[in-house]
């Protein structure tokens, strides 16, 4: 390829400023001595220069405000999906506790449980079932919560 | 204040400057959006949708990064998406016919500016607007992002992922098809 051929085929990027430091002293020089593609480089201005006069196209005026808002409701829907998983995180977790602890209610109410047939039975069996019912309570409200904000989730999507 | 402070302040959940960050791109990005789409209902919806991408993303953008172009490529990745999903042959389109050479007097513009320039010159802008919808997808978006929004070569290349070299030739190619395009105004690229 000849240097006219190869800085014709760059006279296209001059105009854009797409030329390296090299190439543009390659054209500035060659287009000094070669009437056609000085010509030719002439020719690609005015498109270059219009492309950059482009009048800007101007949005709704409404679209800031309504970006604003939806991104706003994005944000306050995932700050309540944070929440909601904390709060299921520590009812779940309450759940569990309640349910261990259970093991030390059922050591601290022992000793009744060597008298099957006195009197204090009843009492026993009904806190130990009472303490055990809280603890699963606990789990089934998280898992109700749990389920209610996925079906809500899925409606969403 | 600067991108990288609001941007900063966003990753901390400043509403803020997610309100000073769509004020500051708000033209530049609708103008990439509407010339990749062509259609100002789908770019402004577009461009909703890439400011929620924004802050559900905006947490694992790394600062050392240049946030335009983390921003452009949002955006070119979701108007490809929507063109994918509602008009997959605008991905590849065919090119306008070309027309007749003018002189290479009648291309060098006059100095003295009177009403009839002024006037001839809203309707070439008005001819180059229509050329460049015509023009190819990727051939829109190189012209607008190096003329209109004034990126350099290599945040174009970061842009829409592709080496410098294919930049620069996506971006002769445009410009030669724009040339062809525009063939009765400014004359045809001649050997």
């Amino acid at each position: 390829m000849s240097e006219h051929d190869k800085v014709r085929e760059l006279l296209a990027l001059a105009v854009a400023g797409a030329l390296t430091a090299a190439e543009e002293k390659q054209v500035a020089e060659h287009v000094r001595s070669c009437v056609s593609c000085s010509n030719e480089l002439d020719a690609w201005r005015p498109i270059a220069t219009e492309l950059r006069r482009l009048p800007t196209p101007q949005p709704s005026p409404w679209l800031f405000q309504a970006t604003l808002a939806r991104t706003e409701a994005k944000l306050a829907d995932e700050a309540e999906h944070i929440w909601n998983r904390r709060l299921i995180i520590f009812v779940v977790t309450l759940a569990w506790l309640l349910t261990i602890a259970s093991a030390w209610v059922f050591y601290f109410v022992s000793p009744y449980f060597g008298s099957l047939l006195g009197p204090q039975f009843g009492r026993t069996w009904i806190v130990f079932a009472a303490f055990t019912a809280m603890g699963w309570l606990a789990g089934v409200v998280a898992a109700v919560t749990l389920a209610v904000r996925q079906r809500d989730e899925r409606r969403l999507a | 204040m600067a991108v990288d402070a609001d941007v900063a302040r966003l990753r901390r959940g400043d509403l803020n400057a997610l309100s000073e960050l769509i004020a500051r791109y708000q033209n530049r990005l609708y103008r990439y959006l509407l010339r990749m789409v062509r259609q100002p209902a789908e770019a402004e919806d577009l461009f909703q949708q890439i400011w929620l991408k924004v802050v559900e993303k905006v947490r694992s953008f790394d600062v050392t990064r240049n946030f335009d172009a983390w921003l452009f490529t949002l955006a070119r990745n979701l108007a490809i998406d929507h063109l994918r999903r509602v008009r997959p042959q605008s991905l590849d389109e065919p090119l306008a016919d070309d027309g007749d050479c003018a002189t290479v007097a009648d291309r060098i513009p006059s100095r003295d500016y009177t009403p009839l320039d002024t006037a001839l010159a809203l309707e070439r802008r008005t001819h180059i607007d229509e050329a460049m919808a015509a023009l190819p997808m990727i051939y829109r978006e190189t012209l607008t992002l190096r003329f209109e929004d004034g990126m350099k070569i290599e945040e174009i290349a970061q842009v829409i992922g592709a080496p410098v070299s294919t930049v620069k030739s996506r971006l002769r190619r445009s410009l030669e098809q724009l040339r062809s395009a525009l063939a009765g105004q400014y004359g045809e690229a001649r050997p």
